[in-house]
């Protein structure tokens, strides 16, 4: 079969070959072609799309020479064309990270000018001629503790025990870089920090933070239950989960029957005096009336109930009536007493 | 049956001390036998040890009363005396009402006491007091609150009210399911 005049007539003028006075920018990865080329704007303007066309069929052409110069593997469903990872930057989705506020150790460096020294995770024994490390299993930091022979301080207690006490100290360092590493980062979280600690009825975040893991874990505990019982029904009609522990409050615990009698009295007759010593503050439930009546008591004539006279005088208004009434009455007489 | 708490205590002690003041002591503090205060079924008796220790071999749900029943807590928590109390109010009442004869059953029926049936009062009572109310031959008929000082008194008419009726020895009838 004579294809040559075929082939003739499709390719006539046109070559595989692109050319451009500026080379196109293909990224087989992408399958994408960057034509920075100027427009003509005389072709342009004479027809538009067919100028466009001509423009993207270059375009694909380069891509498509790209495409078959590519490293081809065979599979079952033809010849595939492995893709180089792609070459145009692409702008990242997500916002660059904030750089992280400085610790209050960072903070001090700067102000003092102290430059940052990389510490090695290993150091160097001079007993056992090696590195070892710092911390960790075998670590440096307890030498003191698992050395077989220990010096003990002549003026040290019976159960001085240099193992226990090495291991506190050392504990203790880490317990307080915890804390420091905590505030730090409660410090860099702000205000916005306070959300879980508000619920707690904790002011600041700091003291949130401050907070031992099992405080906190109580505090969200309790939290936990008294929104569980803040229900319509106190939590009495709730559905209950399987397993679910009964809640039990505190346990009232009341004197023995049969104690000590005697003790008892001397506990009343000591309340008695309390009681007489402090009548008023020792009775929430004592009526205001009493205490007129206990002053007139005290004083002997004066047996005036001001409350209840004040009552009837204005009836039922209240003292603040007298001087309304006064102003009313009067102008300028009454305004001494007023309100001001 | 248990010992008051201190709180119970306070405001067992408050209600009595409002009748009989500082005579107080003298129930708590006896001569002749050790009393104490038991709290049984929101009641409060007031029991001397030794019927207190014999009571206590009762089971809870069969002891009724022991001893003198003096009031009960309401569910709110307030002391209420009951008329059971009134042996010893009367006995160591610091204030004392005395009624007229005719005044005698309307008072028993639960009503205030009026001034047209005031016997006598005893001086210098202030405004809202706690009294017991005597009969004029010296029974005692209940107890109550003032409504009005001693010296107000004088210048009411005969029906305003002198005291407040809060408990009568007609209760023993009326409330004889509930009072022990």
């Amino acid at each position: 079969m004579d294809v040559s005049g075929l082939l003739a007539s499709t390719s006539k003028g046109r070559s595989t070959e692109v050319n451009k006075d500026v080379p196109l920018v293909v990224d087989t990865g992408l399958l994408a072609v960057f034509d920075p080329n100027d427009i003509e704007p005389e072709e342009y303007s004479a027809d538009q799309e067919a100028y466009l066309l001509s423009v993207a069929r270059d375009g694909v052409q380069a891509l498509v020479n790209a495409l078959f110069s590519l490293p081809v593997q065979k599979t079952a469903d033809g010849p595939l064309a492995i893709l180089p990872s792609i070459e145009t930057p692409l702008p990242r989705a997500k916002p660059l990270p904030k750089p992280k506020p400085p610790t209050k150790w960072e903070q001090f460096a700067k102000a003092r000018g102290i430059q940052k020294t990389k510490r090695e995770k290993k150091v160097w024994d001079e007993e056992k001629q090696d590195w070892v490390d710092r911390w960790g299993r075998k670590g440096k930091n307890k030498e003191i503790e698992e050395q077989w022979i220990t010096e003990v301080p002549a003026n040290a207690p019976d159960d001085y025990d240099p193992v226990k006490e090495a291991r506190d100290k050392r504990k203790s360092r880490v317990a307080k870089n915890e804390k420091q590493r905590a505030a730090n980062q409660a410090r860099a979280m702000g205000p916005s920090a306070t959300a879980a600690s508000t619920s707690t009825g904790l002011k600041d975040s700091n003291a949130w933070d401050a907070l031992s893991k099992d405080d906190k874990k109580g505090m969200l505990r309790r939290d936990a239950l008294r929104a569980k019982v803040s229900t319509a029904s106190m939590g009495k009609f709730d559905k209950k989960l399987e397993g679910e522990p009964k809640l039990r409050g505190i346990k009232r615990k009341f004197d023995p029957n049969e104690g000590n009698v005697e003790s008892e009295k001397s506990a009343a007759l000591a309340l008695l005096s309390k009681l007489e010593r402090n009548p008023i503050s020792s009775t929430a439930s004592a009526k205001r009336p009493r205490k007129d009546a206990a002053g007139g008591e005290g004083s002997g004539e004066n047996v005036l109930n001001v409350r209840k006279a004040v009552r009837y005088a204005t009836k039922g208004k209240g003292a603040t009536a007298f001087a309304s009434r006064d102003r009313g009455r009067g102008g300028k007489a009454g305004r001494g007493k007023g309100k001001r | 049956m248990r010992p008051l708490t201190e709180d119970e205590s306070k405001l067992v002690f408050t209600k009595l001390a409002n009748y009989i003041g500082k005579n107080l002591v003298h129930l708590i503090d006896r001569p002749d036998e050790v009393y104490c205060f038991r709290l049984h079924k929101d009641r409060v008796y007031y029991v001397p040890e030794r019927a207190m220790r014999l009571a206590a071999s009762v089971a809870r749900p069969n002891l009724i009363s022991l001893g003198t029943c003096f009031g009960k807590f309401s569910k709110s928590g307030k002391f209420k005396l009951h008329i059971t109390a009134l042996d010893y109010l009367a006995q160591y009442a610091k204030y004392k009402v005395w009624i007229k004869p005719n005044g005698e059953m309307p008072f028993l029926y639960g009503n205030h006491v009026v001034k047209a049936h005031l016997g006598r009062i005893t001086e210098d009572t202030p405004e809202h007091q706690g009294v017991v109310v005597f009969s004029m031959n010296d029974t005692p008929l209940g107890f109550g609150v003032t409504a009005r000082s001693t010296l107000d008194t004088r210048k009411l008419d005969p029906t305003a009210i002198i005291v407040f009726h809060q408990a009568d020895v007609g209760e023993y009838l009326r409330d004889e399911e509930t009072l022990f």
